[in-house]
């Protein structure tokens, strides 16, 4: 058989190697992108209408539910969500996220006490959210609200749970 | 490292003798341009298969969202144009690789003895790339995916005897919906990527068994002239490969894979196109019509199959220089000019339906139609309920605005008796459904 010199035959390797690991480099960016980024994208926080601010009486907590239109890929769903909210004294509204900043059980207002209570892990927490008991890292988390109109809207927001820092999820 | 690595594995599985076995088959006359085609069609395959799994996370194979999710991949999912752009143009890429891979082996004579087999299992493989392409283009539900398919199938029912059936089969029922676009989806995804993985194997496999046929004389079929295929050919294969994927990248770079609007079964101006490689057998249904459809869509196709499949059952002799063999390349080189003579023809064919000079408020008409749910109880060309009348027409039996808009406000007044519920649309809705009912002619 005709074997090449050895340079042209070290050549012609080294050129199938460089050229595989370039298609291979090339491809592999986008097809990995295209995997992934979608995935990586934080959701954009939009308004929800979570009820009239009338049926709010001060420091009476109040959990709401509401429906927010929510986009994943390509479908648009209405996601039923739930806030806690408050109307201060100065006439704004406090909204916290439902779920306990501990590992993300649902709490509940208990107005006897004065305080928010999570059933699973016994944190508690005050009309302001902050903790007065139990394994909760972070105080209540509170959400971006505006009154229009007479209605009180909600950014809603999803943040880990578990963390010293409020971070969204 | 690499090197400790392959000691420790040759030492236990003797993984160098595989190495060797692969890189030292001989090429017969030497490694040459002329045999690239091969790797390279390997090579679109695996970019097919690595596309189109991607493209799967996001598509999903109903009438209810395949439109949006590819619209989603289309233009929102980071490089979602780029990996759609690689497996839409990779198709056409895949086409043409194969009627060259096709040619080649045919001038050089490769496919004579030892290798008949070798050529069989490639019919088989072009066979498959067809259906490819075929079920692929479905897939986005978008206009031409609905009416290239629609065509297509009817190709199917036009098999006397058993055509009926056939069509059903193909479509999953009577008509082109939910079930064709799942079945195409399994056909597409599951039994064609299983089907090509197989048979390509066993071509190459084959090959290996029958050893390449190198180049056609045999003066130069000699042990001395013999190169490796690595990495004397493997070399050349990969710089083609790569001059390959650089002009893909390319195209699916500079013109992304198109998107019609989404398919609409009650259009009936839409002027339905295959993919360029399908413009031969378009153009073939519009030259054998009537009576003698069947010879374009049964007869010719069943033909031209049947004789690429005995081709090395039929040419025997085992002169494989392509200048004494007059007859082969005469035949070939007809073949290839009624092919490209059909494409261009096809490509070039009039459009039947006027290019649509809808305006914009008949347009929004037949959007409010096909939402309001009108289509329940009435039909437009054959589609849709059969509890009111057929408005196919209405255009010309109710030239009036007055009437449509008093009609729909409230059917009885117009129509005494009429179990048509009010329409209940903004006033600005209510003209452009009027103007969408003149227009039906």
């Amino acid at each position: 058989m005709n074997i090449e010199s050895e340079g042209r035959r070290n050549f012609m390797i080294r050129a199938i190697i460089g050229i595989a690991a370039f298609i291979g480099g090339v491809v592999t960016v986008p097809l990995a992108g295209f995997g992934i980024l979608p995935v990586l994208r934080k959701k954009a926080a939009a308004w929800s209408d979570a009820g009239s601010l009338r049926d709010l009486q001060v420091n009476e907590p109040q959990e709401r539910r509401f429906l927010e239109t929510v986009k994943q890929g390509w479908q648009e769903e209405k996601v039923e969500r739930a806030v806690w909210l408050v109307r201060t004294a100065e006439g704004g509204v406090r909204a916290f996220s439902p779920s306990c900043p501990h590992l993300g059980c649902g709490y509940r207002w208990f107005s006897a006490d004065r305080q928010f209570k999570c059933p699973c892990h016994a944190s508690v927490f005050d009309i302001d959210g902050k903790v007065l008991a139990g394994p909760s890292p972070r105080a209540l988390d509170a959400l971006e609200t505006k009154v229009e109109d007479g209605k009180v809207f909600v950014k809603f927001e999803v943040f880990q749970v578990g963390t010293a820092g409020k971070v969204a999820a | 490292m690499i090197k400790g690595l392959i000691d420790w594995l040759d030492e236990r599985i003797r993984i160098r003798d595989l190495g060797k076995a692969f890189s030292d088959r001989p090429i017969p006359g030497g490694a040459s341009w002329f045999y690239v085609l091969g790797a390279s069609l390997l090579f679109i395959f695996t970019l097919q298969m690595a596309t189109g799994i991607l493209l799967a996370f996001y598509y999903v194979p109903t009438p209810d969202h395949a439109y949006a999710s590819v619209k989603f991949i289309q233009h929102e999912a980071p490089f979602g144009s780029f990996v759609r752009g690689l497996h839409h143009w990779g198709a056409s890429f895949m086409m043409v690789l194969v009627a060259l891979h096709l040619l080649r082996v045919l001038i050089f004579g490769s496919y004579k003895k030892p290798r008949e087999v070798v050529w069989l299992v490639g019919v088989g493989l072009i066979a498959l790339v067809g259906g490819f392409a075929f079920t692929g283009y479905l897939l986005p539900w978008d206009q031409k995916a609905y009416w290239a398919t629609v065509v297509g199938t009817n190709v199917a029912g036009t098999v006397p005897v058993v055509g009926g059936v056939l069509l059903r089969i193909v479509r999953g029922g009577t008509e082109l919906g939910a079930l064709s676009l799942s079945r195409f989806f399994a056909i597409h995804t599951y039994i064609l990527p299983w089907s090509l993985a197989l048979l390509a194997g066993l071509h190459v496999f084959l090959l290996e068994r029958a050893g390449a046929g190198g180049i056609w004389n045999a003066a130069d079929r000699v042990p001395y002239k013999a190169e490796p295929l690595f990495p004397n050919q493997i070399f050349r294969d990969t710089v083609f490969i790569l001059a390959v994927f650089l002009s893909l990248a390319s195209l699916a770079v500079l013109f992304p894979a198109p998107l019609e609007p989404q398919a609409d079964p009650t259009d009936s101006t839409y002027n339905p196109r295959p993919e360029w490689y399908f413009y031969f057998v378009f153009q073939m249904l519009r030259v054998f019509e009537g009576k003698l459809e069947l010879i374009g869509t049964v007869i010719l196709p069943g033909v031209a199959g049947a004789v690429l499949m005995l081709i090395p059952f039929l040419d025997r002799s085992p002169e494989r220089n392509p200048a004494k063999r007059k007859l082969m390349m005469g035949a070939a080189a007809a073949a290839v000019i009624s092919v490209i003579g059909l494409t261009i023809a096809g490509a070039r064919a009039p459009i039947v339906n006027e290019p649509a000079v809808t305006s914009p408020s008949v347009l929004a008409g037949r959007a409010v139609f096909g939402r309001s749910g009108c289509s329940s109880c009435h039909s437009i060309n054959g589609r849709g309920g059969t509890i009111g009348p057929d408005l196919t027409h209405v255009g010309s039996r109710r030239p009036e605005v007055d009437w449509h808009l008093r009609h729909f406000r409230d059917p009885r007044s117009v129509v005494p008796g009429s179990l048509m519920p009010k329409v209940d649309l903004s006033e600005k809705e209510l003209r452009e459904l009027t103007d969408y009912m003149l227009s039906l002619k």
